[in-house]
């Protein structure tokens, strides 16, 4: 893996910066208590559960995975359902990292 | 409180990992201050993504910030442009969440919502810029870092308001990043996941309106 250079950082950093301070700040002064249009609020509504989705799939599954036998592939798999249940159950972050890594680190070194 | 110590020591484990130093997790956390950003911006690294795809995914994350903004303002009527400035700069999700219930009650102000916030974002930086040096001193094993990450998105995930349209957004991103993935388009396929989930949750309450 390619560790991130400064160059790359500030690019990255900056960009972000500043959409994460337009997104903050713009609707409490241009709405002035007003609600936003209806379709753009749902549409962000929609954002969280697609984005966290994607990113869980993007880390979960691949093409290619079973290729090389369903276990160790599955490993990760199961965890996953481990952490999700945990998730349900305490609504915790913290909770839902333990159990990630703790599954995951057993799973794979049995 | 507790809570951002216990998830910014792993935040800057990973920040660590790809290559970034305490400055950088201190600006990261200091200007940029978000949870899932800065897990998503190590991931989407590891996973060989172009920085435009990073950029453009990160950010729209983040547009839900735009909700908790809107839900502010009347609070901030009336009150002094600095310091709503200020205010409105630091809300995250926890902090929007506490702030909420406060200012329900009648009796809380912008400039103690302030205070919150600022309190939650010092010990965001301060547990993040330990994270590196814990990381940069034990070398946890990567694959296992990534997990604790992907475990926090799982967690944010089934912590979602299960609406049929969130469910449906959820399933399309799963599926599109798959298909992405055949096709080859690993680095992108978070954000067109992502948008193509989006789309096709709002198509379904469009058609759910009219029907």
């Amino acid at each position: 893996m390619e560790l991130m250079s400064w160059s790359n950082f500030l690019i990255i950093f900056i960009c972000c910066a500043i959409t994460m301070l337009a997104c903050r700040v713009v609707p409490l002064f241009v709405l002035k208590g007003r609600n936003l249009p209806e379709g753009l609020e749902k549409a962000l509504g929609f954002i969280p559960p697609a984005a966290f989705a994607a990113l869980v799939a993007n880390d979960l599954l691949d093409p290619a995975m079973f290729d090389a036998g369903i276990w160790p592939a599955a490993a990760p798999l199961v965890s996953a359902v481990v952490v999700g249940l945990v998730a349900l159950k305490t609504k915790s972050l913290l909770w839902s990292a333990i159990a990630g890594v703790a599954a995951y680190a057993l799973l794979t070194l049995i | 409180m507790l809570g951002y110590v216990a998830i910014g020591i792993p935040c800057g484990i990973l920040e660590d990992s790809i290559g970034l130093n305490a400055l950088q997790a201190f600006l990261l956390s200091v200007l940029f201050y978000s949870g899932a950003g800065q897990f998503m911006i190590p991931n989407m690294w590891l996973a060989g993504g172009p920085i435009a795809s990073i950029i453009a995914s990160v950010s729209l994350v983040n547009t839900r910030q735009m909700l908790y903004s809107a839900a502010f303002a009347p609070a901030c009527k009336g009150v002094k442009k600095r310091l709503s400035f200020l205010f409105a700069a630091s809300v995250t999700d926890e902090s929007y969440g506490v702030n909420v219930q406060k200012f329900s009650t009648g009796e809380w102000s912008v400039d103690r919502a302030t205070m919150v916030n600022l309190f939650s974002q010092s010990s965001w930086t301060l547990s993040n810029v330990v994270g590196v040096l814990v990381g940069n001193a034990i070398g946890v094993p990567l694959a296992i870092a990534a997990f604790a990450m992907t475990s926090i998105f799982i967690c944010l995930l089934v912590t979602q308001k299960w609406t049929p349209e969130n469910a449906l957004a959820a399933l399309v991103a799963i599926v599109g990043v798959f298909a992405c993935k055949m096709i080859g388009w690993s680095g992108p396929a978070i954000l067109i996941g992502a948008v193509l989930g989006v789309c096709a949750a709002l198509a379904f309450s469009w058609a759910k309106g009219r029907g």
